[in-house]
């Protein structure tokens, strides 16, 4: 049986009313928790790259017996949209192996990665979700677009539109998307790499910006968008409606999930439990092209933490045994430009990543709050990523790796207000669009170190 | 028969263990022994809550905990406010805290850090009013004078949706309001900055400091 969007609708109609606090306690957390004791789940802070495959199959069991035994609520409706065995097992066989994105000759493929895949992972350059003013806006899209490693490009959130404050819901939401949309093809037009694919659409939290920029002239349809699973497990019709739109008019769509580690699923191996049931059901609530992993830590927003990045390594691991399917992984360091714990953050995530089986996504610099973030970083993101894969790391040796990383960076995390760094036009010489001088002598001097480390291909 | 210290060490261990069935009887069971209600409130509940509270913000215990000690709490105090009422008359049942309407603002419907804000409230003893997600203004304005609040709680997520918590501000101003109520306002991109610059009372970067700031505006109210 195929699900189309009119089945997701009527079983969202038509399926079991519980309350939304019933939903998060009853249903996700004491679910889980039981699962998380039937099949034994642990994890180790010291091992954030397990070698491991009977735990990541043990973690895609429990997933998918969570994600057949409560399936997914819809907040618009209060009730639950149930799935059989059949059903989630049809979707998973049916998830893309590959997908273009683009066009021309700047056309990329998106493929299912196994671990250890000795194909270099896609970079995808950008932080969505990062708050931008205006003026910033272009430039720094720019900057990542312009760096060769880059394969697609992504973008932060417009605030403003010719000084007019965005709002949610407003109309004004509508000329903020297409206003993005403008400035992302003027830049890839610019940097001369005109059919560059895209995730966008990133201005508008309300479904209006996605229906208005449906247009070849703003997003093509070999672009994507976001369509978001909601904490946890959840979705509305706002939401389907973003899909629908979108498979209409037959563009992409990015099953988004971001389970929160510490939330309703609790420590580390029930947040990737919770993780691995969201990718099953968005796959079919979402009707994914491809799945965007970015799991968020509790306390610490970014995705470098130990429990963060052992989630996304284990869910990867967990996918590409059982469930092979296309996999852009988010990367959230905690640090901004023209730090040195910034790219040490960005070099253990893109390890963990790039050697368990997803493509590269970020840098969402500086918990993706603050616009600090810049073309140099991403470029770095796809550096080690590329030269984690072409050295062949087996994931004890990318383990070690990530330790000495970890070493590095992880005091940013007891660090009062953060470390964010600065904002891109203190990061970039604003007229030339390269690194300042600063930001260029910390990158080269922390890719030595790396390299020194044991990434000797970077 | 146990003595008054087991009742409120079994009460204590029962909330951290966020066990909402063993709450109840044993609360019942130490009003019936003839322990004080206010000592079953105090040394019992809110000590539990404070550990619970501690082992969040340390990473020990996670979201679910903090949640069922929340729910454990709420039956317990459904046993214990008529004691408290009786012993201590029309004050009971506020605590010795107050009153939060809280929910996320309209056009936004992440709840998780407002749900973790409004468990530590509801543990640290605060009458809590939870109005969900995506709330419009005069909704949370009307159950802040319904329940008569002491303070309004505010969270926001989306960037987009911090502009709300201007036009809460704004429409408090106008109706004559503004000084009837604390407006806190949070969530990840909310900073002190942005709360001063729209007139509210406080920000916290996190649940217990959320708590904390609570206590202070509450206890300024009371000053004042």
């Amino acid at each position: 049986m195929i699900l189309d969007y009119h089945e997701i609708l009527d079983r969202a109609n038509e399926g079991p009313y519980i309350s939304e606090e019933s939903w998060d306690l009853e249903k996700v957390a004491m679910t889980t928790a039981r699962l998380v004791r039937k099949y034994k789940l642990s994890w180790d802070p010291e091992c954030i790259i397990t070698d491991d495959p009977a735990l990541a199959d043990a973690v895609f069991e429990a997933g998918f017996e969570l994600a057949k035994e409560i399936g997914c609520y819809s907040r618009t409706t209060e009730r639950i949209i149930l799935f059989d065995e059949d059903e989630l097992e049809e979707g998973l066989r049916r998830m893309p192996q590959t997908l273009v994105m683009g066009e021309g000759k700047d056309a990329r493929t998106l493929y299912a990665r196994r671990i250890m895949d000795d194909r270099l992972p896609l970079v995808w350059a950008g932080n969505p979700g990062t708050p931008y003013p205006e003026d910033l806006f272009l430039p720094s899209v720019m900057s990542w677009a312009q760096e060769p490693i880059v394969d697609m490009i992504t973008c932060g959130t417009l605030t403003h539109v010719d000084g007019r404050e965005i709002r949610t819901g407003d109309p004004i939401e509508i000329t903020a998307t297409r206003r993005e949309l403008r400035y992302l093809r003027d830049a890839l037009k610019r940097v001369g790499r005109p059919g560059m694919g895209m995730l966008a659409a990133q201005s508008s939290v309300s479904e209006l910006g996605d229906l208005a920029v449906a247009h070849p002239d703003y997003l093509r349809p070999c672009d994507s968008h976001l369509v978001p699973m909601l904490n946890e497990m959840k979705m509305d019709h706002r939401n389907i409606s973003r899909a629908i739109n979108s498979i209409e008019y037959g563009m992409r769509n990015a099953a988004l999930v971001c389970v929160m580690v510490g939330g309703l699923g609790g420590d580390a191996p029930g947040s990737a439990v919770v993780n691995v049931a969201s990718h099953i059901l968005a796959n079919l609530t979402t009707l994914a092209d491809y799945q965007l992993l970015h799991p968020i830590h509790m306390r610490h927003i970014a995705t470098t933490t130990r429990a963060t990045m052992w989630v996304e390594s284990i869910v990867q691991q967990a996918f590409a045994r059982n469930a092979p399917a296309i996999f852009v992984t988010d990367i959230y360091p905690k640090s901004g430009a023209v730090t040195r714990e910034l790219l040490y953050e960005t070099a253990a995530n893109a390890i963990v990543i790039a050697v368990t089986g997803g493509h590269l996504e970020g840098c969402g610099s500086a918990d993706g709050l603050l616009p600090n973030g810049t073309g140099l970083e991403a470029r770095f993101m796809g550096e080690v990523g590329h030269a984690a894969t072409r050295q062949g790391l087996t994931l004890r040796e990318a383990n070690d790796l990530v330790l000495k990383l970890l070493a590095k960076y992880e005091h940013v995390f007891d660090t009062p207000g953060g470390n964010p760094g600065l904002r891109f036009d203190e990061a970039y010489d604003m007229r030339t669009l390269k690194p300042t001088a600063e930001w260029q002598a910390i990158y080269e001097e922390v890719k030595r170190d790396v390299r020194d480390m044991g990434l000797t291909a970077l | 028969m146990l003595n008054e210290q087991e009742y409120i060490e079994q009460l204590k261990e029962a909330v951290i263990d966020g066990d909402d069935q063993d709450v109840v009887e044993i609360a019942k069971e130490a009003l019936e022994a003839g322990v004080d209600p206010q000592v079953l409130l105090t040394q019992g509940l809110m000590a539990g809550a404070d550990i619970v509270g501690q082992k969040f913000e340390s990473g020990e215990f996670f979201l679910p905990q903090l949640m069922l000690t929340g729910r454990a709490l709420k039956a317990a105090m459904s046993v214990l406010e008529p004691a408290l009422q009786a012993s201590l008359g029309d004050k009971a049942g506020e605590g010795d805290t107050g009153t939060v309407v809280i929910c996320t603002v309209q056009t936004d419907i992440h709840d998780i850090g407002k749900n973790i804000v409004s468990s530590m409230l509801t543990a640290t003893g605060f009458t809590v009013h939870d109005l969900g997600v995506d709330v419009p203004t005069k909704t949370i304005i009307a159950k802040a004078q319904e329940v008569n609040a002491d303070i309004i709680a505010c969270s926001a997520l989306l960037t987009t949706s911090m502009p709300v918590m201007r036009d809460l501000i704004n429409l408090l101003e106008s109706m004559g309001l503004r000084d009837r109520f604390k407006v806190m306002v949070g969530g990840a991109p909310i900073t002190p900055a942005f709360a001063e610059q729209i007139g509210a009372d406080g920000t916290a970067r996190n649940a217990m400091q959320a708590v904390q700031l609570a206590k202070k505006l509450i206890a300024e109210r009371r000053q004042a």
